[in-house]
């Protein structure tokens, strides 16, 4: 199993596919935190103010979860579904080591993203001279939550992409589900009077599972556990689907 | 060795393989052979557990492909040249493989040598001629060692120096005592390669022989030169026998070389020449297969 994670490992790493999500997540939450602490001077001496700061990292779930689709689809889309699955020929294993080294690349992008955070705020805060509570514990929970976050959008990218194997219908599909189908499905519920249900939809819990609180319907805990069972329930559906496929 | 029975498998409406069986014995190079559509890949990719057959059992080195132990180190495959990332250097293709079984890295370095792509190893795959692609394909089936190759169409994209280079390559891997299942619809590339035929056609057995028999089996035909040829045509065609004349004057009969140099004696026909063609492989296989082209 390991053998296959390191594999894993090394098809992420080995295209340039790779590099653009490095510099994305520099440059997304990068920017984001700049504009925010620039545009906020009255603000930004607050603890609420620089906990919130850790909200962009937010851009790395996101991004972990594109990366996790392509985990799976870009194989199908070149075909090296075929050497892989002849090294492994239990599909259930090579899908369990995807999620696998997906969560050391989705717990680095995590990382990465809060590193930026620290890079662009502490020094920026320093200069102009404002109190600093981002390495107060308050921070760090903030901080814990948003890697968990950023794994379970990552398992959930893997998850689609066992699921649905063409990379385009894919990453479209999932955008459209974000954006126009959770949306449609919130209003119509809404008319049945249904709306305690829409918080249980999967982009719902995961958009409440990152700690930011705020108005989600449903608290953190619960919200991390229903996401769980959402991935579970999409992965089941992947490995039936990728085991049964033939690979022609 | 590998060994195929009652396979079959169909996809939507058409039927790829109907109950098709047969055997690889061990040491040897096997061509498989069949027109386009005969069901060549969706059997290989059936032994080697990527397609779910409807029915049948195949298996490698007596187990499915799927309960092998350490599966590269077993069996080699080059399915399609073209199932490379091409984003991914030829290096670092065959370092995912070699990862994935287990393979030190150092074998890496040796198959590029063996295939002769250490130059380009560090070059992305996208620019790769297909000739490089099918040996960076050979390269990774290599990794293992194995002891069994599957190989489905390698000298596709192969331009005349490939095909020679294959061809040697392919000798040289079953000098070892390897077997090598082989298919190819460059069928004279096949006919001095391999040892044994499996030709297939419409998803079912033709037939599965040494390439020796096969040859031997099929109908020959016999060359004759003669200043007199107008008449001795006519006296052939009078014994019911095909006649056909060849570019250079001489007709061919189809009948063994004693029938038709007793024929001339008996009618005072002079000879310049009298000799056995043997028939092609292309020949036997379009024979075989009711004239379908290969592919």
């Amino acid at each position: 199993m390991s053998q296959l994670v390191r594999a894993e490992l090394l098809k992420v790493r080995t295209t340039r596919g790779w590099w653009v999500y490095l510099i994305l997540i520099v440059l997304l939450v990068g920017l984001a935190v700049a504009g925010d602490v620039g545009s906020n001077a009255d603000l930004r001496s607050q603890q609420e103010f620089q906990v919130g700061l850790v909200e962009a990292a937010g851009f790395g779930a996101v991004l972990a979860m594109i990366l996790a689709i392509t985990m799976v689809t870009t194989e199908f889309r070149h075909g090296t579904i075929t050497p892989t699955f002849l090294a492994a020929p239990s599909r259930e294993r090579v899908l369990a080591s995807k999620a696998l080294a997906g969560t050391l690349v989705f717990l680095f992008f995590g990382a990465l993203s809060l590193a930026v955070v620290a890079a662009v705020a502490l020094p920026w805060l320093t200069i102009t001279g404002d109190e600093i509570h981002l390495l107060e514990g308050e921070v760090a929970t903030r901080a814990a939550e948003t890697l968990l976050s950023v794994v379970l959008w990552g398992l959930m990218g893997i998850a689609i992409g066992s699921v649905v194997h063409s990379q385009v219908a894919a990453l479209v599909g999932t955008l459209v589900w974000i954006f126009v189908v959770e949306n449609l499905l919130v209003g119509l519920l809404g008319l049945l009077d249904g709306e305690g249900v829409t918080a249980y939809l999967p982009f719902r819990v995961l958009d409440a599972a990152d700690g930011t609180g705020g108005d989600n319907l449903i608290s953190y805990w619960p919200a991390v556990a229903v996401s769980l069972g959402w991935i579970a329930l999409i992965g089941a559906a992947g490995v039936w689907r990728t085991s049964r496929r033939d690979i022609t | 060795m590998i060994e195929v029975e009652g396979l079959s498998k169909r996809f939507g409406k058409t039927q790829a393989v109907a109950g098709l069986s047969f055997r690889v014995e061990p040491g040897t190079i096997t061509g498989f052979l069949g027109p386009n559509g005969a069901g060549k890949s969706t059997t290989l990719r059936s032994v080697l557990g990527l397609v779910h057959p409807d029915a049948g059992r195949t298996t490698v080195l007596g187990v499915p492909y799927l309960e092998l132990d350490r599966p590269l180190h077993r069996v080699g495959a080059v399915l399609e040249a073209s199932e490379v990332h091409p984003g991914r250097s030829g290096r670092n293709h065959l370092r995912v493989q070699a990862a994935a079984a287990g393979i030190p890295a150092s074998r890496v370095s040796e198959v590029l040598a063996l295939v002769e792509l250490t130059g380009a190893a560090r070059r992305r795959v996208k620019g790769y001629s297909l000739g490089m692609r099918q040996r960076l394909g050979l390269a990774t089936a290599l990794l293992g060692d194995p002891e069994v190759l599957v190989l489905d169409e390698p000298a596709n994209g192969l331009d005349p120096a490939g095909i020679r280079w294959l061809r040697d390559f392919l000798r040289s891997l079953a000098a070892d005592g390897r077997t090598i299942l082989v298919s190819s619809h460059v069928l004279s590339e096949v006919a001095q390669t391999a040892d044994r035929v499996v030709i297939i056609h419409r998803g079912r057995l033709v037939t599965q022989a040494a390439m020796a028999d096969v040859l031997a089996g099929a109908s020959g035909a016999t060359r004759v030169r003669t200043p007199d040829a107008e008449r001795m045509r006519t006296l052939l065609a009078a014994q019911g026998l095909d006649v056909s004349t060849t570019e250079d004057g001489a007709l061919l009969v189809s009948a063994p070389p004693e029938r038709v140099g007793e024929l001339a004696a008996a009618n005072g026909v002079v000879l310049h020449e009298l000799s056995v063609e043997q028939a092609t492989l292309e020949e036997v296989f379009l024979e075989l297969t009711g004239g379908e082209t290969t592919q």
